[in-house]
């Protein structure tokens, strides 16, 4: 039998203690506490619409196991805004119309944030390279690497909280 | 001059972007559902058994399991899995579940449990005896004499020859082709094949089949065509119609794979059998080996011109895998006729014949291009040889034989959806200016004169052109319903489906242009076969066209009420009063009152009556929205790796509605192009397993992938469409194909005429 | 997932690890990022042994040499400063081109030997630069090559021990890594590191390693031994050209075919010992 377990970590900000099962996905754990942000692609590590933020780093939680993020902090892109308070990224995403189907977008939007975290006045070929594992069948990528730019530009100005 | 309105024209704000930017529960999957079970499909191993025996007592005793179903305890109905107008031009020779298999994936059963893992272990636990058939790998095999029939059931209707494993066949002769062949000064031919390849919608098909409080059944499904569900679910489930509702929420990208009904009837049945909820979710694996790929095909093309680069004869014949079973096999490959020949009209005479043939390989489908992909490969690939022959730029070429506005060609009337088409005069075409755009924009006339070469690496452009349609004249039906709240603002009801187009965001527009108000007044509310009214669904480039008639009708309808309300507020004729800017307003005293004040007034006050329209509309004709594509590549010469460094296309979609959405659906549809071009491929077993049912190996392009990437919009009007609009969407996936291959002869004088152009066969083709 | 895990355990320190692997008799399994256990099916796993707590994720320099802790991520590599320094650079290039950035950021660096990958592109250029893996097990302590360590039954001798350390050692010339894949965000058809040293405008030593053959990543001594005393250049790159078509052995996997991988090894190797000779006789300098 399967023994379950519990543990504490910070999603979005607040503490959480959840039982889970000692091989169960963090994509399965999030998605059963509501985040369903979280997008189920492909299970296997390849398209990256399962996204999230471990520690600030995006990673892909179809394979990350729950038990990985025991003390850990993880944010989803619930964490980052809603609509009636989004964070700048979300608001560049629609403006730049890189949001067609919106499957992708979560992912996108977290690896974006990640990037501009550590750089913020990416070249486009930097936004190409850190979205380069989130795939999109819709856009081209084209206006999302612009909506990255718009939201990169708008932290410059100070246009972020 | 283009409409550029008050809203349409304009990037106003996508209606669903901002709730899928924050990641809202929008999904099919999204709705948690307590005390749902889950279902799970066995596949077969083989790619051609008779079941013998089936024995499901071992699963049945798995704790958890609900229900378990099969061939022996479910009613036989066929059935297509196309998503069609009825009556279906593809052959029902599909069954929920049958005596026999027909490819490696293949429903053999489905277990309902409580849980994955129970419902996994059911899977295991059922044992069925196959007596393994031999197995029809290629086309050529199919019609081989001698060879095993696939379909041998007796009860499978409108295959077109089954004991030959002919799904589908067409013959259009137009004119004389020989005595067409034999007036023109030089011929060429080009045989083009495209592999099968696979749509990679980013969701993969999901369902959710449970009662409503009056037991009805619905299904919260992933679909391009809600309404075609309900109409197919009842017919394989024997229920009536009017006990099944179909929600399409938000979904997660189509491209033609959802214009299925795969799973659906899958989860009704287990769903009805146990009486509860389920839930059903294809893993990745299973989407690209047991959904529908786009048709492998190999199409060939003879040119026949005159000195003057006239063209004056086009045979083309195709050859079309439809895998195990013959979904959009006889329409799909009538479109690779039917959406190209017309483009070159000068040609008196034409021939194009095929036949579309079952293998026992993975069932091809709908996929975005719809055969049109398949015959611009060829096509562009043999006027960029004609082209040569006649020492002719191969953009002059296109100008010298594309049709024109007030143009027509015999096959719009030759080649239907499966039936005789209708005649049709091209009212727009902007490809002349998408030629010269282009052009200019790749530096088209430097680039062809200079071929440039670093090290190993050499370079070279080329370009295609294509067109497509605006919806299926004839046969597609929208309609849509909009009402007043009495506050002045709206609800637009459209069966519409939006699959992360942004249809609902044009639709909206094309409402608010005409009823004065922002988009921002109009919530919209679509494909919900309780709640809207019917629409076709999201397929053939329909639905800024098609579904946007309706709603401009209806729209239309409603103004007429409102102005009519007004009318007796001012105490002027409603031809004297104007709608904007949510107002009504005297065109002559200047006197207005605003949209809140009619519609409180209509609602509440004097001569109430609900304003609210509904309006269809079924397209007398297709206009096909054209594009011209431009491209430079860089192929390594000693390895044949080929990087695509730039792509330029401009495209003729009439106005369009929304230019971010419709540039979108270019880029969307070019990217796609590049992948089918340099690395998508599904590759089987000799025993017809798929290899690479995986994202690691099926590649599709990453952002790293995309070359700079230009499109431009040029503007026409089309007078048939709403507001002057036609379609986008499909037309950008049939260029790149041909434009790269182009591009590569320009650089290294070897024709790539097998798709994907990877470094091994562009490396064998440079060595000869 | 698919694994029917049944325990999950943090261990404390090395001991702690190496006493619950024993403990499952082959049915636990060390996890350090976690990607390829996530992504495996083995159904005879039950328990697993997380090691991210045991101190391994840093990145020392030594004499010029390069100290890896088995949990480092691939991200960390790229961020380290020692790093990016090390053999001019070679590993940050190689390490950058490895998958994408979420999965660098989830890779770790001893996941990276323990797994090792045929298409992968690491496991070249540790062969190439002749890395050392450091591990421990119930009889203590142990080191080796990668390439002799890959040459034999290295998964069973791992799967009851703890990685504990890579050493890349230092080197007086200059690596380079080549890569040929159907789009960039492909695997490799086929890999290769190459290292050179220059002394008087001739070579004085050569290490070259070839990967996704479809096999992993291996040296070719043979080409090693007909760089060694030859002034690199054009007619040298040529010769490499034509020897290793000739000689190169190569197989067929469904991603390309053994004439190719035979027609692009040659050029593929040719360019990247261009490169790698040329940042030698820069550093010379």
């Amino acid at each position: 039998m399967q023994e379950a377990m519990k543990i504490y970590f910070e999603l979005n900000g607040e503490q959480r203690y959840v039982e889970i099962e000692p091989g169960e996905s963090l994509l399965s754990l999030l998605r059963r506490l509501g985040m369903k942000s979280v997008k189920s692609g492909c299970e296997t590590g390849d398209c990256g619409a399962c996204t999230v933020l471990l520690n600030g780093r995006a990673v892909r939680s179809c394979t990350t196991f729950a038990a990985q993020v025991r003390g850990k902090r993880v944010t989803t892109l619930e964490g980052l805004g809603d609509v009636d308070d989004p964070h700048p990224l979300q608001e560049a995403f629609v403006e730049a119309g890189a949001v067609q189907c919106g499957f992708c977008t979560p992912g996108m939007i977290l690896v974006a944030y990640e990037l501009l975290s550590k750089n913020g006045a990416p070249t486009p070929q930097e936004v190409r390279a850190a979205i380069s594992g989130n795939l999109c069948r819709c856009t081209g990528y084209v206006k999302i690497v612009d909506a990255v730019l718009l939201a990169a530009q708008w932290k410059r100005e100070g246009k972020w909280r | 001059m283009a409409l550029e309105g008050k809203v349409v024209g304009r990037n106003v704000r996508k209606v669903d972007g901002l709730a899928l930017a924050c990641g809202r529960p929008k999904f099919t999957l999204d709705l948690d559902l307590p005390g749902a079970l889950v279902g799970k499909i066995l596949r077969s191993p083989y790619a051609h058994a008779r079941i013998l025996r089936i024995d499901t007592s071992r699963a049945e005793a798995v704790p958890g399991v609900a229900c378990i179903l099969h061939h022996g305890n479910v009613d036989r109905v066929p059935y297509t899995t196309a998503g069609q107008g009825w009556p279906e031009p593809s052959p029902y020779d599909n069954f929920l579940f049958d005596r026999k298999v027909r490819f490696v994936g293949d429903r053999v059963a489905a277990v309902a449990a409580e849980t994955e893992e129970a419902a996994r272990e059911a899977l295991r636990l059922i044992e069925v005896d196959y007596e393994v058939l031999p197995a029809v790998l290629s086309p050529e095999e199919a019609l081989a004499a001698g060879a095993p029939a696939i379909h041998d059931e007796d009860d499978a209707e409108g295959i077109y020859d089954a004991q030959h494993n002919i799904a589908a066949a067409v013959d259009i002769p137009v004119g004389d082709i020989e005595r067409g062949f034999a007036e023109s000064d030089v011929i060429v031919e080009a045989s083009c094949e495209i592999p099968y390849s696979q749509h990679v919608a980013l969701e993969p098909h999901c369902v959710i089949a449970y009662f409503d409080e009056d037991g009805r059944l619905v299904l919260r499904t992933s679909t391009q065509v809600p309404f075609h569900v309900r109409r197919i679910v009842a017919r394989v489930v024997g229920l009536p119609m009017e006990k099944i509702r179909v929600v399409k929420p938000r979904i997660g990208g189509g491209f033609g794979s959802k214009q299925e009904v795969i799973l659906e009837p899958v989860a009704a049945a287990l769903a009805l059998r146990a009486g509860r909820p389920v839930v059903m979710a294809l893993d990745r694996a299973e989407v690209f080996t047991a959904t529908r790929t786009r048709h492998p095909m190999r199409v060939r093309v003879k040119l026949g011109a005159k000195k003057d680069g006239t063209l004056h004869a086009i045979e083309m014949e195709a050859l079309s895998n439809t895998g195990a079973y013959g979904a959009h096999s006889l329409t799909v490959l009538s479109n690779t006729g039917s959406k190209t020949l017309p483009l070159y009209n000068k040609a008196p005479h034409l021939w194009f014949h095929g036949k579309a043939v079952y293998t026992n390989l993975p069932v091809a489908g709908a996929y975005r291009g719809y055969g049109a992909t398949q015959g611009y490969f060829a096509l562009e690939v043999a006027m960029d040889m004609l082209a040569e022959r006649l020492g002719m730029d191969p953009i002059e070429l296109r100008l010298v034989n594309h049709i024109r506005a007030g143009e027509t060609s015999p096959i719009f009337e030759k080649i239907g959806e499966g039936r005789e088409g209708k005649p049709q005069t091209v009212k727009s075409c902007a490809l002349e200016e998408c030629l010269r755009v282009g052009a200019e924009k790749i530096g088209w006339r430097e680039k062809r004169a200079r071929r440039r070469r670093e090290g190993s690496w050499a370079y070279g452009v080329g370009m295609s052109v294509s067109m497509q349609g605006s919806g299926i004249t004839g046969i597609d039906m929208a309609a849509a319903t909009i009402m007043m709240n009495e506050n002045g603002s709206f609800r637009l009801l459209v069966g519409a489906t939006d699959i992360g187009t942004g249809s609902d965001t044009v639709l909206a527009q094309i409402a608010a242009e005409v009823l004065g108000v922002p988009v921002e007044r109009i919530s919209v509310y679509s494909s919900d076969t309780d709640f809207t009214p019917f629409d076709t669904g999201a397929y053939a480039s329909s639905t800024t066209y098609v579904s946007g008639m309706a709603v401009l009708r209806a729209a239309r309808k409603v103004r007429e009420a409102i102005l009519e309300v007004a009318a007796g507020m001012l105490a002027e004729p409603p031809e004297d009063l104007e709608l904007a800017e949510e107002r009504v307003t005297s065109k002559k005293t200047g006197k207005s009152v605003t949209l809140s004040e009619v519609g409180h007034r209509a609602t509440y006050v004097v001569d109430q009556r609900h304003i609210i329209a509904s309006a269809s509309f079924v397209p007398e004709e297709s206009p096909p929205p054209f594009a011209a594509f431009f491209c430079e590549v860089a192929v390594d010469t000693e390895t044949g790796v080929v990087r695509v460094e730039r792509f330029v296309a401009a495209a003729d979609c009439g106005v369009a509605i929304h230019p971010k959405l419709a540039a979108g659906q270019l880029e969307g549809a070019i990217v796609q192009g590049i992948g089918h071009a340099l690395s998508e491929e599904l590759l089987f077993s000799e025993k017809g397993r798929c290899t690479n049912a995986n994202l690691f190996d099926y590649r599709i392009p990453s952002a790293l992938d995309v070359p700079a990437l230009e499109v431009v919009l040029v503007d026409s009007e089309e007078p048939s469409g709403p507001l002057g609009a036609k379609s986008i969407a499909e037309v950008g996936i049939n260029g790149p194909l041909p434009a790269i291959s182009n591009a590569i002869y320009h650089a290294v004088g070897v024709r790539l005429t097998r798709a994907p152009f990877t470094p091994a066969r562009v490396l064998a083709a440079l060595r000869g | 997932m698919r694994l029917k895990i049944k325990r999950f355990h943090y261990a404390r320190d090395v001991e702690e690890a190496l006493s619950l692997l024993s403990a499952y008799r082959g049915r636990g399994a060390i996890l350090a990022g976690g990607l390829d256990l996530a992504r495996s099916f083995n159904p005879k796993l039950e328990g697993l042994i997380d090691i991210s707590g045991l101190g391994l994720s840093y990145v020392h320099e030594q004499d010029g040499g390069l100290r890896i802790g088995a949990t480092t991520t691939l991200t960390e590599v790229l961020e380290s400063r020692a790093a990016r320094e090390y053999l001019g650079g070679f590993l940050a290039e190689v390490v950058g081109q490895v998958a994408n950035p979420p999965l660098r950021n989830q890779a770790t660096f001893g996941g990276a030997v323990a797994s090792a990958h045929p298409w992968a592109d690491l496991p070249t250029a540790l062969v190439a630069v002749g890395a050392e893996v450091r591990w421990v097990d119930q009889e203590g302590e142990h080191r080796a090559r990668v390439e002799e360590l890959w040459q034999g039954e290295f998964r069973r001798l791992l799967s009851s021990a703890v990685i504990t350390e890579i050493f890349l050692p230092p080197w007086e010339g200059a690596f380079a890594f080549g890569k040929l894949s159907r789009n960039v965000g492909d695997i490799a058809l086929l890999n290769c590191a190459c290292g050179l040293g220059i002394e008087d405008g001739k070579v004085a030593w050569a290490r070259v390693a070839l990967g996704a053959t479809p096999r992993r990543g291996r040296r070719l001594l043979w080409l090693e031994d007909l760089l060694t005393g030859e002034a690199p250049g054009e007619e040298l790159w040529q010769v490499v050209r034509e020897q290793v078509e000739a000689n190169v052995e190569v197989g067929a996997d469904r991603r390309a075919s053994a004439a190719w991988r035979r027609a692009a090894a040659g050029p593929l190797l040719a360019r990247t010992l261009a490169r790698a000779a040329e940042k030698a006789t820069a550093r010379q300098r």
